[in-house]
């Protein structure tokens, strides 16, 4: 008697929510894909956000020490021995000669003091002076200043044997290398 | 379908034309054919349209007859029209098989009169397909059979398939319904006459055509039914004849004879004969109730009708009881062909179909709010910044960001590397804090180293500093020296050697470092005693004790002061 009902049910309801299903199906894997990938853009993006923050952060950091980089990157350009040589020369040229006189300056070979368990390259100098307390010390001063490269391994302090009044110096640096 | 049909929204489509507020009542005794308009809601009788048998023998002129009756159905505001056909112009009976004499089959006899009539007949001969035949059941106690059957031609299949046509075509529902006249009339026997109690009455319902002899027992039960063709007379032949036979056989002693006239124009005068052959009888004319609109001699239409006003039943017997209840006399004789019906889907089919339709829009609202929300959420992603981010911008800062870091991972070395850790003036100053001139003391060697920590394996190492200063001292310094080998007295020194120099090795209270000082004084061996004021400060000999003064420095792995391993990156 029901001659129409399946055909009813499967046109009336079937087939359109069959069809409804399809199409939203369609658009839940495209809003999907399209989630899916704006997360790994926002991933991306945060990334970028966060490189930034911090590039500029560090950018400035390395904008204030760069003047001090560049005077290292210089200094440490320069071969070892001859920058502490001139560098002596020129500090014993306004200091008084009777109380500041090199004895020694020797390059003992391989690495020693704190340069013995770093990477970095060093070498070692080892200077001998005779001279007062605190002209030499003034020496030192202006030497270390000058060279800030120059780590103290040792440091000997005798009085003088020949002349009472001035006092043997010897000491060893470290000196850190490109 | 929906939207070509209204049979999903008007119910009339599956109603009976009976139940239908407007109705077109088409009577046709063979005399004439008449038509009324029944208004339901109204309760109004009107006349209607002209049908004549040319009109029903001409396709043309039936078409406008039924356009004018729908016409009429519209301006009256109806929604649907019901015809009732009474047909008065032919009635006969025919006999059912003996074997079926059980009142209990009556239902599935009454089916098979429709489906399948050859099966309950009596006369073999019939063909099924030149009538119509309907049952109607004797239910008078001591029936030698159940009833018989009602026999209409299908003269009228015509009018009704086109009445039919036209409501398709229209999509206006025109629901036709075939009445036996004579049954109808027979219905309103209940309430129009008053039989005699305890006796038997005759019931004559006198048509143009022919005469309906119905008998009921004396508890007013129908006990036979049986039809007198006129034959073009007023009466048919022999009429008293067949009467008083009947009414033998059936035992029937004096009873009441009611007679109907049917018809405009049928014998008046049967009255009178009848008186005069039984006159111990009591004889009576059926008077109706007059109905505005309609003539007296043609009572169907209205007793077909619903109406509000129910007359009051003057016999109560089990024959009228199922005549109007089971509508036995209300049977349709020409109903549409089931080949016909099943064209169109059924009503529960109809309201499947609305039902559906219904869900069918709720299921594409909540698609497209769906889509709306997905399409809103893509608008959404789409206008936000990131989305048009493009990843190649990401590279080249996370390249810039990779050289800065080199950068600043340069600059740390060196500043690791650079660091004032270990200075040879510093030491010096510290040397010439802790033993000032005049003093007390006298210094006589004095050695100082930096080493580093021996432990390996960790990004950073620390190194340990140490002083070995060894001299003369006097007894006024021996105090002091011992403050110097507390830890608050060398810490003391460092703090204020740190402060003057500005060098963060000599700090004590920073990083992880400890300082360990040990003082060891002895006896002059050398010692000769000068007076104070005789004694030379640079004179070994005038210093009656000796000091031996360690001080270690360690710094851990952890200071800020530790030594990178690595190399510069």
């Amino acid at each position: 008697m029901h001659l129409y009902r399946q055909s009813i049910i499967l046109f009336g309801i079937v087939i359109p929510v069959a069809i409804a299903v399809g199409v939203l199906s369609i658009f839940f894997m495209i809003k999907s894909n399209m989630v899916e990938s704006f997360d790994h853009k926002l991933k991306s993006y945060k990334t970028y956000c966060t490189a930034q923050n911090a590039g500029w952060e560090i950018e400035a950091g390395v904008n204030r020490q760069r003047k001090h980089i560049d005077r290292w990157n210089q200094q440490l350009s320069q071969e070892t021995a001859s920058a502490v040589t001139t560098s002596l020369r020129e500090i014993s040229d306004h200091l008084p000669s009777k109380e500041l006189q090199q004895t020694a300056f020797e390059r003992p070979g391989g690495k020693g003091g704190f340069g013995s368990i770093s990477a970095q390259n060093s070498s070692q100098i080892r200077i001998a002076f005779r001279g007062t307390f605190r002209t030499i010390q003034r020496a030192f001063l202006e030497l270390e200043t000058r060279m800030p490269r120059l780590q103290l391994q040792d440091l000997k302090i005798d009085p003088s044997t020949s002349q009472s009044s001035l006092l043997n110096f010897q000491v060893t640096y470290t000196a850190w290398e490109n | 379908m929906l939207r070509y049909t209204t049979r999903a929204t008007n119910p009339a489509w599956y109603q009976d034309a009976l139940e239908l507020e407007f109705q077109l009542h088409i009577r046709a005794d063979g005399a004439s054919i008449t038509t009324f308009y029944h208004d339901g809601k109204k309760e109004q009788w009107a006349t209607g349209p002209t049908l004549s048998d040319e009109i029903l023998k001409d396709p043309a002129k039936l078409e406008s007859f039924i356009a004018e009756a729908l016409r009429y159905a519209r301006s009256n505001g109806a929604k649907s029209l019901g015809v009732i056909l009474h047909i008065a112009d032919e009635f006969a009976t025919t006999e059912l098989k003996p074997e079926l004499n059980n009142p209990a089959a009556l239902g599935d006899i009454k089916e098979a009169a429709i489906l399948n009539p050859i099966s309950i007949l009596e006369d073999s001969t019939i063909i099924a397909e030149q009538a119509s035949w309907r049952v109607i059941p004797y239910p008078a106690a001591g029936s030698l059979v159940i009833g018989s059957t009602i026999t209409l031609s299908k003269q009228y299949e015509p009018l009704i398939a086109a009445l039919h046509q036209t409501g398709e075509k229209e999509n206006f529902p025109i629901i036709s319904h075939a009445l036996s006249a004579p049954l109808v009339a027979m219905m309103a026997l209940s309430h129009s006459l008053t039989p005699t109690p305890d006796k038997p009455f005759v019931a004559i319902l006198q048509y143009p055509w022919f005469t309906v002899l119905a008998f009921f027992n004396e508890h007013a039960d129908l006990r036979l039914i049986r039809t007198l063709q006129n034959r073009g007379l007023n009466r048919p032949t022999g009429f008293i004849n067949a009467l008083t036979t009947t009414k033998a056989s059936l035992e029937f002693i004096d009873p009441d004879i009611f007679i109907m006239r049917l018809g405009e124009n049928v014998d008046a005068t049967l009255d009178e004969d009848l008186r005069s052959h039984f006159n111990k009888c009591r004889v009576e004319i059926v008077e109706q109730n007059s109905i505005q609109g309609i003539p007296a001699w043609c009572p169907e239409p209205a007793i077909s009708s619903p109406s509000s006003a129910v007359p009051v039943a003057t016999i109560l017997s089990h024959t009228f009881a199922i005549l109007n209840d089971e509508k036995w006399a209300l049977q349709n004789f020409l109903p549409i062909s089931k080949d016909v019906v099943e064209i169109y889907p059924t009503r529960s089919e109809m309201r499947l179909l609305k039902m559906l339709r219904l869900a069918r829009v709720a299921v594409f609202s909540i698609a497209f709010l769906c889509i709306t929300y997905f399409c809103f959420g893509m608008v959404d992603l789409i206008s936000r910044p990131e989305w048009s981010f493009q990843p190649s911008q990401a590279d080249a800062t996370q390249a810039r960001l990779s050289k800065l870091t080199v950068e600043r991972q340069r600059a740390d070395h060196w500043n690791n590397l650079l660091e004032d850790r270990s200075k040879a003036w510093t030491s010096m100053e510290s040397l010439a804090r802790m033993f000032p001139e005049n003093s007390g003391m006298l210094v006589k060697t004095y050695s100082h180293a930096a080493k580093p920590d021996t432990t390996q394996g960790n990004a950073r190492i620390g190194f340990v500093k140490e002083w070995k200063i060894t001299g003369y001292a006097r007894d006024e310094a021996l105090d002091y020296l011992n403050t110097i080998n507390t830890k608050e007295g060398i810490s003391a020194h460092f703090s204020e050697i740190a402060t003057v120099t500005g060098n963060n090795s000599y700090r004590t209270n920073l990083g992880n470092r400890n300082i360990v000082v040990n003082i060891r004084t002895q006896e002059n061996g050398s010692y000769k005693y000068v007076s104070p004021d005789e004694a030379s400060n640079a004179d070994e000999s005038t210093y009656p004790f000796t000091f031996d003064l360690t001080i270690t420095q360690r710094f851990e792995a952890t200071d800020p002061m530790a030594i990178n391993v690595s190399k510069n990156p």
